[in-house]
């Protein structure tokens, strides 16, 4: 990486940070900017449609693409604190689009540009210290999307590895769902618990007192078990571990009674 | 075999609640993906064999009819009979007429998932013939009278306790928690009837092309001696199991017992070809080869004809969180887990099975093991397209989907909204998780708590804070 050289990226902020939690996305930024990235924020960005595709409302999800599509012009880099987000640019639009070809070429040169934070951390900037102070004992869900679908397995536990104050611990399974799966959660309720109450029970077993992961969808399901139980854990996105800690209160038990 | 897969719901969340079956398939799955891991990571060979072995597939399935007419013929020049069935009704028929004209009373049959889809045992029983199977798993559940809830392990959903009962009621056995004691039974009971059978009957886990061989892949022995000890040998397989040549079959024997039980070979594996021949030690004196369509070859015209890849390992079923929670009888037909959540809607139909594809996270982890690389997790996802495609989704599901597609539409709108929430967040749990939420949501507040929205959303505290840069 040369410091001298500014990296344009734009900040595909995800409408999970954006309406929960802003903080992973000022998270992502500083984190960002640490490392010489010159960061914009389109706003008209609003949803990559990733919910209406996987239920198979693909006329709805279309729509959100093209929006998507035209929000990200140019040709820098397009990051998003979210594995499952990236991917359903990346291998989500070429389905939707492969019947319009000059819509799918977009898809295409789009889908090109985008990255995962932590994967463009490491991979693009070429990052070995993200020069984080958070300090604790950490475990790694692996988000589906992130490592399946992005094929993003060793750069999120590089970074967490390198950080001085973090000691970084493997839970058992760290690569079996959690149990959300979007529309799943709100179809399949009992289901969704069972397999969220399995993933809780190797994160509570490791005795971490954080839990990231690279997506908010995965935090925001298994938080919503910690927080209803109250197990002695936080879950924390990698953004803000990244960035030196939660600027707010975690979610989850520390979360409560905080705004 | 009558499909429930509509039931899904109300059947999946009967066996959250069976504590039993709980146990059961946590072990059994775990110990299954736990020696898949160990033998796919003990054999350097095996990503460049699936990729071979999915090639090979692919490029049989793109010129089927050729290949089975090649199997047809070398199995029919070799002695064999070659029957073909259309549908389920057909093959009944063709099954229950064999065994009448071969004079067949009692037959033996081994682990076949085809001859379920075809409700082939109630075809010879109501025919006068007796069937007893003689895999272990599938006696155990015979016995009970139940249906297999996994591709390799019918019976994964049974404790030694329960089978023990079972064997007390319907064998008159004393009861023991010994395992091979039950084992003992089982095959006292079985070799009489294995010595009494007119009819061998078989599945097949690979049709050889070029050779006409029909290829069974066992542990228990008991395919090998249904085949060669009675007179008649009847193998019941989909065209889709057909491989263009003999010397395709070690790729796919380096996968199959791998996928399946993470054996690097299964104890057994027998080619069969043919009638038995003059100076043969063994072998039958007739041999029926029953080839089912059942819906096979509407799939090859479609956008799902790599499902047919599929060699029934049962891997895809072990590493479903989905399967692993509710296990196989939940998802009502056949076969389970992500193939069956594919295969029973385009079998029986999508709107008998509609909430099937519905029933997975998408979380991935089925088209990772899959060991012929079927897209599991995108035909999932057409599914569900096509259940759109074919009004099969509910007008709630298709207006909350506009509703939200039309916010979308616009950041500024999406923005007024978001800033809507985050005022009802800070009046109504001042910014705390919510506990309870409304219906259609509010499953998952049953058991988890959902976050508060933000008191301004992301959008407008970057605006104040950066400016609007764009």
């Amino acid at each position: 990486m040369d410091p001298r050289r500014s990296i344009p990226v734009s900040l595909f902020f995800t409408c999970l940070a954006d309406a929960f939690y802003p903080r992973t996305a000022f998270a992502a930024v500083e984190v960002l900017e640490r490392f010489g990235a010159t960061v914009r924020v389109p706003l008209s960005q609003t949803c990559c449609g990733q919910p209406a595709f996987n239920s198979g409302n693909r006329k709805e999800a279309r729509a959100m693409a093209r929006k998507f599509l035209l929000s990200f012009p140019g040709d820098g880099y397009i990051v998003s604190p979210s594995g499952s987000c990236a991917a359903m640019v990346k291998h989500g639009y070429p389905v939707l689009f492969r019947d319009e070809p000059r819509t799918l070429a977009l898809a295409h040169a789009v889908g090109e540009r985008v990255y995962e934070l932590s994967q463009f951390l490491v991979e693009v900037l070429g990052v070995t210290d993200p020069k984080s102070d958070f300090s604790g004992k950490v475990t790694y869900h692996d988000s589906c999307h992130l490592r399946r679908g992005l094929g993003v397995v060793e750069a999120p536990r590089t970074l967490l590895r390198a950080i001085r104050g973090v000691e970084f611990v493997e839970m058992e399974e760290s690569d079996r769902c959690c149990g959300f799966g979007g529309v799943f959660s709100l179809k399949y309720p009992q289901i969704s618990c069972r397999m969220t109450e399995h993933k809780v029970e190797r994160i509570v077993a490791t005795g971490a007192s954080w839990v990231t992961s690279g997506d908010l969808g995965c935090l925001m399901n298994i938080d919503g078990m910690i927080s209803r139980v109250g197990y002695p854990v936080k879950a924390i996105h990698l953004a803000e571990i990244l960035a030196g800690g939660p600027a707010e209160p975690a979610p989850g038990t520390a979360g409560k009674g905080t705004p | 075999m009558q499909p429930t897969a509509h039931l899904f719901p109300r059947n999946a969340q009967k066996a959250l609640a069976d504590k039993t079956l709980q146990a059961a398939l946590g072990r059994a799955t775990g110990r299954f993906l736990h020696h898949r891991a160990e033998a796919v990571a003990a054999f350097p060979g095996f990503g460049e064999a699936r990729e071979r072995a999915s090639e090979i597939k692919r490029q049989t399935l793109a010129q089927l009819d050729h290949h089975l007419g090649r199997f047809i013929e070398e199995a029919s020049r070799r002695g064999a009979v070659v029957h073909v069935a259309r549908d389920a009704a057909q093959a009944r028929e063709i099954a229950a007429r064999v065994a009448k004209e071969e004079g067949v009373t009692l037959a033996v049959k081994s682990k076949s998932m085809a001859s379920e889809e075809i409700s082939f045992n109630v075809a010879l029983q109501e025919a006068g013939i007796e069937v007893v199977e003689s895999d272990l798993g599938e006696y155990i559940i015979q016995l009970a009278g139940e249906a297999p809830s996994h591709i390799i392990a019918p019976a994964v959903h049974k404790t030694r306790e329960e089978i023990s009962r079972l064997f007390e009621r319907k064998l008159g056995e004393p009861p023991t928690d010994s395992i091979p004691a039950l084992v003992a039974m089982a095959r006292r009971h079985l070799r009489a009837k294995f010595l009494g059978a007119g009819m061998g009957v078989s599945g097949a886990n690979f049709l050889v092309a070029d050779t006409g061989s029909v290829v069974l892949v066992t542990n228990e022995g008991n395919g090998r001696m249904g085949t060669v000890l009675p007179r008649v040998h009847l193998a019941v397989a989909g065209i889709e199991k057909v491989i263009p040549r003999m010397s395709d079959l070690p790729t796919f024997l380096r996968l199959l017992p791998r996928s399946a039980s993470g054996q690097p070979l299964s104890s057994y594996v027998s080619v069969l070809t043919g009638t038995r021949r003059e100076g043969d030690a063994e072998g039958p004196e007739k041999m029926h080869i029953l080839l089912l369509d059942c819906g096979r070859s509407a799939i090859l015209e479609g956008k799902y004809r790599e499902v047919l890849k599929c060699i029934r390992c049962g891997a895809c079923l072990n590493s479903c969180p989905v399967y692993q929670s509710v296990g196989g009888h939940a998802y009502g037909w056949v076969y389970s887990g992500p193939i069956g959540a594919v295969l029973t809607p385009l079998l029986v139909g999508l709107p008998e099975a509609a909430p099937l594809p519905d029933a997975s996270t998408l979380c991935g982890a089925c088209g990772e093991v899959c060991p012929v690389k079927i897209p599991l997790p995108d035909f999932l996802l057409e599914l569900r397209a096509d259940m759109r495609s074919q009004g099969l989704k509910t007008p709630g599901e298709i207006a909350g989907m506009k509703g939200y597609a039309g916010v979308m539409k616009r950041a500024g709108l999406l923005e007024a909204l978001e800033r809507v929430a985050g005022l009802l967040a800070q009046f109504f749990t001042k910014g705390k998780p919510v506990e309870g939420l409304p219906y259609p949501f509010s499953g998952w507040t049953e058991r988890r708590d959902f976050p508060a929205a933000a008191a301004q959303p992301f959008r407008k505290l970057w605006k104040t804070r950066r400016g609007v840069q764009g």
